[in-house]
């Protein structure tokens, strides 16, 4: 596993030089409370956003509940739960090291394959990541308007950076665009 | 590669939890203390090569025999490969300060250096007399801070270290 700064080695290593591109390393130095802020919003509303994006998932095509769908009985429902939060945990993960190695060597690699040999639909799958996409943009973020939120808008604290971490957002977006083409 | 952040996710991974907030506690400690490392790692790498021909040079200076023939230091070919030894510790001792752990030297460096020598025949002794030039060479403020004077011989006593 490595993380943003391993990774700059490593590449280094391959041409016998030493690393040059400090300053892209720096710049990850002094994006780091943001990293951590995004994590934090991530793991702190992670049950939520699993049950939520499996839930619209199955809204979408309800079929999936049905007898003989693939949320069908409970138990299949209860993988399907546990799967989505071990993914994005490993997006978690990925965007706390600041490199995608854990997320492919621990997650993504086999699960293709994996999920093809269980029978799991890969277009439900995509569709509860896509979700979790979103809902992870939003909450790194934190920008709720009328338009998304209606009634229940609730606006918390201050923005801290005007920018809204807006690379941090593109990162973790990336994590998950990642996810998507491993299962598609 | 170990790091601060490697092992808090394989260690928080193995319990199969997000990472907890005093996981976040302990990579932003590891992101605070890295300014120096890394102005020490860039000062490193814009004169490496100096750096690396200056103790190469002074560990022959101190074991002159090293030129005569048959000896490791003999021909063209031997001298190329002997600075490019001691180029090779100061690339891994940057590599070092990139990552903020010894990982690099321990993967890329010690491990195996024992055998390798003793197979070669080489003598550890100048590689311990370069290095030890390089770690009393350093000057703050001249050639960087204090404290990232501090972490690169830190990781130089490390190398050294592992060569006596």
């Amino acid at each position: 596993m490595l993380d943003a700064f391993s990774r700059s080695v490593v590449t280094a290593d391959a041409s016998t030089s030493p690393v040059s591109d400090i300053a892209s390393l720096k710049a990850f130095v002094a994006s780091g409370n943001r990293r951590l802020d995004a994590v934090n919003a991530i793991a702190s509303n992670a049950s939520c956003m699993v049950s939520d994006a499996v839930a619209g998932m199955i809204c979408e095509n309800q079929g999936l509940i049905q007898a003989g769908g693939n949320c069908y009985p409970n138990r299949r429902m209860a993988a399907c739960l546990r799967d989505a939060e071990i993914v994005l945990r490993y997006v978690t993960y990925a965007l706390l090291a600041g490199d995608a190695s854990v997320l492919d060597d621990r997650c993504l690699n086999g699960l293709k394959e994996t999920y093809a040999a269980l029978g799991v639909p890969a277009t439900s799958t995509v569709r509860a990541v896509q979700i979790m996409k979103a809902q992870a943009a939003a909450h790194i973020k934190d920008q709720p308007s009328e338009a998304l939120a209606g009634s229940k808008l609730r606006i918390m604290g201050s923005p801290v950076v005007d920018d809204r971490c807006a690379s941090i957002v593109a990162e973790a977006s990336s994590y998950f665009d990642r996810v998507i083409s491993a299962l598609s | 590669m170990k790091s601060v952040v490697t092992t808090v996710i394989t260690t928080a991974d193995a319990a199969g939890r997000f990472p907890s907030s005093s996981d976040l506690e302990s990579v932003q400690g590891s992101i605070q203390r890295s300014a120096a490392r890394l102005e020490a790692a860039e000062k490193l790498a814009g004169n490496i090569d100096k750096v690396a021909k200056e103790a190469y040079d002074a560990c022959i200076s101190k074991y002159s025999y090293m030129n005569n023939a048959g000896e490791a230091n003999s021909t063209d070919t031997f001298k190329a490969k002997c600075l490019r030894d001691v180029a090779h510790y100061l690339r891994l001792v940057q590599y070092c300060l990139v990552v903020g752990g010894t990982g690099p030297l321990d993967e890329w460096g010690i491990a195996g250096q024992r055998e390798v020598y003793r197979a070669l025949g080489l003598p550890t002794a100048p590689y311990v007399e370069a290095l030890s030039f390089a770690r009393n060479r350093g000057c703050a403020p001249r050639d960087m801070s204090a404290q990232a004077l501090t972490e690169y011989n830190a990781l130089l006593d490390y190398a050294i270290n592992s060569l006596s």
